[in-house]
């Protein structure tokens, strides 16, 4: 029994973990259809932010409004240099943030050095919970993204500005001839994902060794967990991450972690191919 | 006859001839440099096929690459029972079973409602990222630490004795000019324009009564067996392999080099693939490693104001 709470837990940690990543991703391809291969290291970013900021001598929980902030502006840049000139060539959208993303990680290894860094946990310690000592940060992570899930969902369906967004994604040239400033939601939407991956980073900075080369580690499992779930919806990247994140936990907790990388990448391939529009997809 | 061919056949052609007599010019050192930039511009040229011409975009070339590199050496260092040692083997090998591999993932991926565009390239980039892991947790060709030691090309015969750096040069630019050729007559046949047209509007090719999903396979199948065919090339000039051939990191690079030279015209990627690695050799001592986010600038800049590439417009076979 034990072991199936505490793996259960690990599940919802690790699918809760893989959606906190996945959001900025979902926002961007679902409004702009844009594929960002640079977001892994825009959450690169966000974690280094927390240790320059630790560095510096100054508290944590300020990383945590620093870096979207500066991803915020990161994402601007890029939208005005690079991505406003490719949105109506999809597929070289993904070759340029794929040239982005070189270019960033290669500016974070000149700035901070090739080798992985650690971050002190700013609330160390265990927390019983159903009969299970789990780490308090673990907890704060799950209670974070879960959180931020809501927010969104709330944004998108109960403001007008979500509204407006998701008359730009149903008809992009009717919602711009009924007077939505489709411009600037693109330069919006692209900041505000740049954004929430730099949020990722930097809660997620404090559980793992912070290294130039693991952007591309998150990247992969978030772009399946949209694939699988389904392109067009918040609730395909949920479902998206509970099936990558289970999957992975389970399949690691029996064998190893190896195993569980290439079964899950399979598993992922064969639901991509059979069922193209996702599992929450029309077909 | 001369008269009669493109602007671009005829620079390609030159290139080739300077290619020729570029070892005049080069010591022992030099020569084993261009050898080495030309696998990779074969490489290149496998990629360039299957993306400028049929439209897709594969993220996950070097599996096929790698695949070609490590049959080389289990074959070349004996690992391998029956054709143990035949070099000859080895190359026959490297060429059918990255085909035998593109065809399968190919049938999988391409059959019927199939992927297309950036599912496809996700998918394969995946894929690429399995092969790694599982070449570097596979003990029986070397784990992490690849297989080290394989011997370099022998005349055939008997007791061949091995190839100096100047004659493995001009087998190696012997075997890219006949793939160069190739490709340069799949492009201009039949066969190459159903595949323009796939490029162009799949939906509508099919509604012409084409089979758009086989002829794609194909694409991918030819591209594959040239880049396990580069990948071999590879393994008896470097003398070992790692996981590194197989996954990610170099199916990125290829798609740099492709994409810098120009992804529609074979012999401009091909040109890509030299250029990028001379400029780093030369550069990346000085630059260090900003060189690394000097290529990813310019790799940008490139897909974003300059599709065609650095050589794509001069070298192509069309006219104007």
């Amino acid at each position: 029994m034990e072991f199936f709470l505490s793996v259960g837990l690990d599940t919802l940690n690790f699918t809760l973990s893989l959606l906190l990543v996945t959001l900025g991703l979902v926002v961007i391809f679902g409004l702009m259809n844009v594929i960002n291969m640079a977001h892994g290291e825009f959450f690169l970013i966000g974690a280094y932010c927390v240790i320059a900021i630790q560095s510096a001598g100054l508290p944590f929980w300020l990383a945590l409004a620093v870096a979207p902030a500066l991803l915020a502006v990161i994402g601007l840049l890029l939208e005005e240099l690079v991505i406003r000139h490719v949105y109506h060539r999809f597929i070289d959208t993904i070759l340029a943030t794929w040239g982005v993303s070189i270019a960033l990680k290669q500016t974070v290894i000149v700035i901070f050095g090739p080798t992985s860094q650690s971050v002190v946990n700013p609330l160390p310690g265990p927390t019983e919970i159903l009969g299970i000592v789990y780490p308090t940060y673990r907890l704060t992570i799950m209670a974070i993204s879960l959180t931020l899930a809501i927010a969104i969902f709330l944004l998108l369906y109960r403001t007008y500005l979500g509204l407006a967004i998701r008359a730009v994604i149903a008809n992009r040239a009717m919602a711009g001839s009924l007077g939505i400033n489709t411009r600037r939601m693109d330069r919006g939407t692209f900041a505000f994902g740049a954004a929430l991956a730099g949020f990722a980073g930097a809660v997620m900075a404090p559980v793992m060794s912070v290294d130039p080369q693991m952007g591309v580690g998150f990247l992969i499992p978030a772009f399946l967990s949209i694939l699988v779930g389904g392109t067009n919806s918040l609730l395909g990247a949920v479902l998206g991450s509970g099936v990558i994140g289970a999957a992975t936990t389970t399949v690691a907790a029996i064998w190893t972690q190896v195993i569980a990388q290439v079964v899950v990448f399979s598993l992922a391939i064969i639901i991509i191919r059979l069922f193209p529009e996702g599992l929450t997809g029309r077909r | 006859m001369v008269a009669s061919m493109t602007l671009g056949t005829r620079l390609s052609l030159l290139v080739w001839a300077c290619l020729l007599a570029a070892p005049l010019l080069l010591d022992d050192w030099g020569i084993s440099q261009v050898a080495q930039y030309m696998t990779y511009g074969i490489f290149a040229m496998s990629l360039a096929f299957v993306w400028g011409q049929a439209g897709i975009l594969c993220f996950g070339q070097a599996i096929f690459f790698g695949i070609g590199a490590y049959l080389m050496a289990l074959t070349m260092s004996d690992k391998l029972p029956v054709v143990a040692g035949y070099q000859s083997a080895g190359l026959l090998l490297a060429i059918l079973v990255p085909a035998a591999t593109g065809y399968i993932l190919g049938r999988i991926l391409f059959h019927g409602r199939g992927l297309s565009g950036a599912f496809f390239a996700i998918v394969t980039l995946c894929a690429a990222v399995i092969a790694e892991v599982v070449a570097q947790h596979w003990r029986y060709i070397g784990g992490f630490n690849g297989l080290f030691g394989v011997p370099p090309l022998r005349f055939p015969g008997e007791n061949g004795v091995y190839l100096e750096p100047l004659q493995v040069y001009y087998l190696i630019a012997g075997i890219g000019f006949g793939i160069f050729i190739l490709l340069g007559y799949l492009i201009r046949s039949p066969f190459g324009a159903i595949l323009a047209a796939i490029r162009g509007n799949e939906a509508r090719t099919a509604q012409f009564g084409y089979d758009t999903g086989s002829f794609k396979v194909l694409a991918f199948t030819i591209s594959a067996a040239i880049a396990g065919l580069a990948g071999a090339l590879f393994t008896v000039q470097f003398g070992f392999v790692s996981p590194a051939l197989i996954g990610f990191a170099l199916s990125t690079e290829v798609l740099i080099w492709t994409a810098v030279g120009g992804r529609m015209v074979p012999m401009a990627a091909f040109l890509g693939a030299i250029t990028v690695r001379s400029v780093e050799s030369v550069l990346s001592d000085s630059l260090g490693n900003y060189w690394l986010m000097a290529l990813g600038a310019l790799f940008v800049v490139t897909v974003v104001f300059a599709p065609q590439g650095l050589f794509g417009a001069v070298l192509s076979w069309r006219r104007k």
